[in-house]
């Protein structure tokens, strides 16, 4: 007996658990324990009615720590934890045990097996709380200032919007001017507002809030610090000169955003007088006096390529499978800013699957009757493009429309549609350990959950440089992470778990074991009456446990699930029932 | 044989009966409506016109023929062609163009 009052409640989880474990035997077995002071039953655990009635019997009984029987701890850890609090324990004196995902529903054939399974995995999580000490959230204080990587629209429209939120904040761009590829844009879709006057207002109202400092011709040097606080070296190049300056910021937030994808020297003709790429088309039809011109000669008939570096065949060396989404519809605009232009044009679009979604459809639909002729390609045999000795160029394509016709197009002008491919960002990527995907797009932790934060903590990601993205994407993505950034440092101090190592420094011999093992640099050196040991960093701490294994001298443990804990677990597992 | 497109047939169409397939997308829903079925293939015969295939309309002068005018795909048509008024056109082009008769 070691004196403790433990709660034990089983859960029938309607039949989920009840089913197939005797939930009124495991309790009885479990009823007689040391330290259990009261066993019971419940329908659902997780309502209200039997929550308050927990609270009730803790208050009654005493209570100090509590273990509840029932689904995955992913599913109510939190639930339980705060229903210990209300009933005045300590929520680290919590313990959930699994006897759903990793019992009922993996032994339905078996009701014997699983109900003694279900009674040693109880067993062990009651061992488990009995040696739980109270534990405190680890309290951070956060620095209410942001930095902005990168200044295209999805970063000045994250730095507007954080400076909006009351935060400091510092914006790095790379290049002499901001505004990314956008500010380089006439006209864009979907509702013609020129690129470069979508950024000058956006850069206007930047310069102007005394909330935000720019630093063009400027990089992320290095970064240190943990959650909530950090430390950033910006190195400003100014002619010759190099200045080095240091931020405190709570936030990163990157939006590097992409690049043009480059076609190969013969790539559809790529490097042929006439075949040119989207981005290169743009600027023309963009700054077309009038007429649409190439060189000088007037342009009478334009031929797409669509999807060329993108959706490529996986067999091909560093191919880019993904849809780069973007270019359907810009190529559909480009067309029909074109056709705004005097002169009578036609346009042939070779596409593999048009994907102008959403209120796109509708750009693809003016376009065709606005002179534009779409002829669909097959996967497996790309359209050829040629010089012909008259100058001229043509494209011959197989159309999956006009049953398999092989057909023939003279063209002044041909287009590579071509996609965006991830920016080469090595030292960022190195500065801030950036998730790179397979892709080499930036990853975040969960597509619809998480959409910006990244497994790295207080560092977000928006805009094209997670995957590609049109500019309505890149900065409602750029908005999400000025919420998170708001989220993490409004406040003014943040709650971290407090289940992370531990080091006791009088067995610590510092072999740098531990420290070699921490996937998070979590660990440190320090001196302590003379003798060099081994400390964690609570605030930098996942709780991964990576190091305890490696201590020679079990001079590390894991707070919540220490050695001891653990033991006593898989003694509680092999204690044979009585009955 | 590879043909060359020419935009030239639709334009002329376009002018004289008002022909307008150029908002078809393709779909299928007018062939799978058609209770003439495959013997008519009207978007097949819009797309030689649009490329300026020529040969192939006249080649396909029996499907031109068959269409009932019944205007079930023009009922149906998501893009709003005007299906058998075009099939009308081409009827008329041909006839106007001859039967190519005299040519074999
Ligand atoms: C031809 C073409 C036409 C398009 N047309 C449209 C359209 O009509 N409508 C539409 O919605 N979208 C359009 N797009 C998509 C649009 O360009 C992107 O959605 C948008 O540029 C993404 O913005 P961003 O800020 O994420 O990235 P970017 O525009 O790429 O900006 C990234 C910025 O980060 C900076 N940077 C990069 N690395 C670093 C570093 N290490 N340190 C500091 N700074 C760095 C860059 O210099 C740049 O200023 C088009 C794209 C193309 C290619
Ligand atoms: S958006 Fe269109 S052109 Fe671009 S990759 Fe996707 S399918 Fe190809
Ligand atoms: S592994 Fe153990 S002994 Fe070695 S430094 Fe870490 S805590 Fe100390
Ligand atoms: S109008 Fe002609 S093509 Fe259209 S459904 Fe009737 S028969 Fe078929
Ligand atoms: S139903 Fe209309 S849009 Fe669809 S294929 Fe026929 S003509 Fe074209």
């Amino acid at each position: 007996m070691s004196g403790r009052r433990i709660g034990v409640y089983v859960c029938q989880c309607g039949g989920n658990i009840g089913d197939y474990v005797d939930v009124d035997k495991v309790v009885e077995e479990i009823k007689g324990d040391d330290d259990v002071v009261i066993a019971r039953s419940a329908m659902f655990t997780c309502s209200d009615a039997t929550q308050q009635e927990i609270v009730q019997d803790a208050q009654e009984q005493g209570l100090d720590a509590l273990v509840v029987a029932s689904c995955s701890p992913k599913l109510h850890t939190v639930t339980f934890r705060d229903v210990a609090k209300r009933a005045g324990m300590n929520p680290f004196q919590y313990t959930q045990v699994n006897v759903r995902e990793q019992c009922s529903w993996t032994h339905t054939d078996d009701k014997t097996g699983a109900t003694e399974k279900a009674t040693r995995l109880v067993r062990a999580g009651i061992n488990r709380t009995r040696l739980t000490e109270p534990l405190e959230p680890i309290v951070v204080e956060t620095t209410p200032k942001s930095l902005v990587v990168g200044g295209g629209i999805a970063g000045l429209r994250a730095a507007l919007g954080l400076a909006e939120l009351g935060l400091t904040v510092f914006l790095v761009e790379k290049e002499a001017r901001l505004g990314g590829h956008v500010a380089g844009y006439g006209p864009m879709f979907p509702n013609d507002r020129k690129g470069s006057d979508l950024v000058a207002t956006l850069e206007e109202k930047v310069r102007a809030n005394p909330a935000i400092t720019v630093f063009t011709n400027a990089e992320l040097m290095a970064k240190s610090g943990s959650f909530g606080n950090n430390q950033a070296t910006i190195a400003i190049h100014d002619g010759d000169k190099l200045e080095t300056i240091q931020v405190d910021v709570g936030s990163i937030v990157v939006a590097t955003g992409f690049d043009d994808y480059e076609p190969a020297a013969g790539e559809f003709g790529y490097g042929l007088d006439g075949v040119v790429t989207l981005p290169e088309f743009k600027k023309m039809v963009d700054e077309a006096p009038g007429l649409l011109q190439y060189k000088g000669r007037p342009v009478k008939t334009v031929a797409y390529i669509y999807c060329v570096g993108s959706r490529q065949d996986e067999s091909l060396e560093g191919a880019h499978t993904y849809c780069s989404r973007y270019c359907c519809t810009s190529a559909v605009h480009t067309a029909l800013e074109a056709q705004k232009l005097a002169g009578d044009l036609r346009q042939y679009h070779l596409y593999r699957d048009m994907r102008t979604y959403g209120k796109y459809e509708l750009l693809w639909s003016a376009s065709r009757e606005n002179g534009s002729l779409y002829l669909r390609v097959p996967d497996d045999e790309p359209p050829a493009v040629e010089k012909l000795s008259s100058g001229g160029l043509k494209v011959t394509t197989r159309d999956l429309l006009t049953g398999d016709e092989e057909i023939a197009i003279p063209a002044d002008l041909v287009v590579l549609v071509t996609g965006m491919v991830p920016r080469d960002n090595a030292e960022l990527v190195s500065v801030l350990k950036l998730p790179v995907g397979n892709d080499g797009f930036y990853n975040e932790i969960h597509p619809k959950l998480r959409p910006v934060e990244t497994i790295v903590d207080g560092v977000l990601i928006c805009g094209a440089c997670q995957a590609p993205k049109t500019s309505s994407e890149a900065v409602a993505a750029g908005l999400a992470a000025v919420t998170q950034s708001g989220a993490m440092l409004k406040r003014g101090y943040a709650e971290l778990d407090p289940m992370v190592a531990t080091v006791y420094a009088d067995l610590c011999t510092w072999c740098g074991k531990c420290r070699a093992a921490c996937p998070y640099d979590a660990i440190e050196q320090v001196e302590l009456d003379g003798r060099q040991v081994a400390q964690v960093v609570k605030t930098a701490c996942k709780g991964c446990g990576g190091c305890v294994p490696v201590c020679p001298e079990d001079a590390t443990d894991l707070l919540g699930y220490t050695d001891a804990q653990i033991k006593s677990m898989i003694d509680g597992m092999m204690e044979v029932s009585c009955s | 044989m590879t043909a060359l497109v020419n935009p030239g047939l639709a334009d002329e169409l376009a002018r004289s009966d008002g022909f307008d397939a150029d908002a078809c997308m393709n779909c299928g829903v007018c062939s799978a409506i058609c209770p003439m079925g495959v013997d008519v293939e009207v978007r097949r015969l819009f797309r030689y016109v649009l490329l300026g295939m020529e040969d192939k309309v006249r080649a396909e002068t029996e499907r031109v023929f068959s269409c009932l005018l019944c205007r079930m795909c023009e009922e149906n048509c998501p893009a709003g062609v005007h299906i058998a008024e075009n099939v009308r056109t081409l009827r008329h082009h041909i006839v106007r163009t001859g039967f190519g008769l005299g040519e074999g």
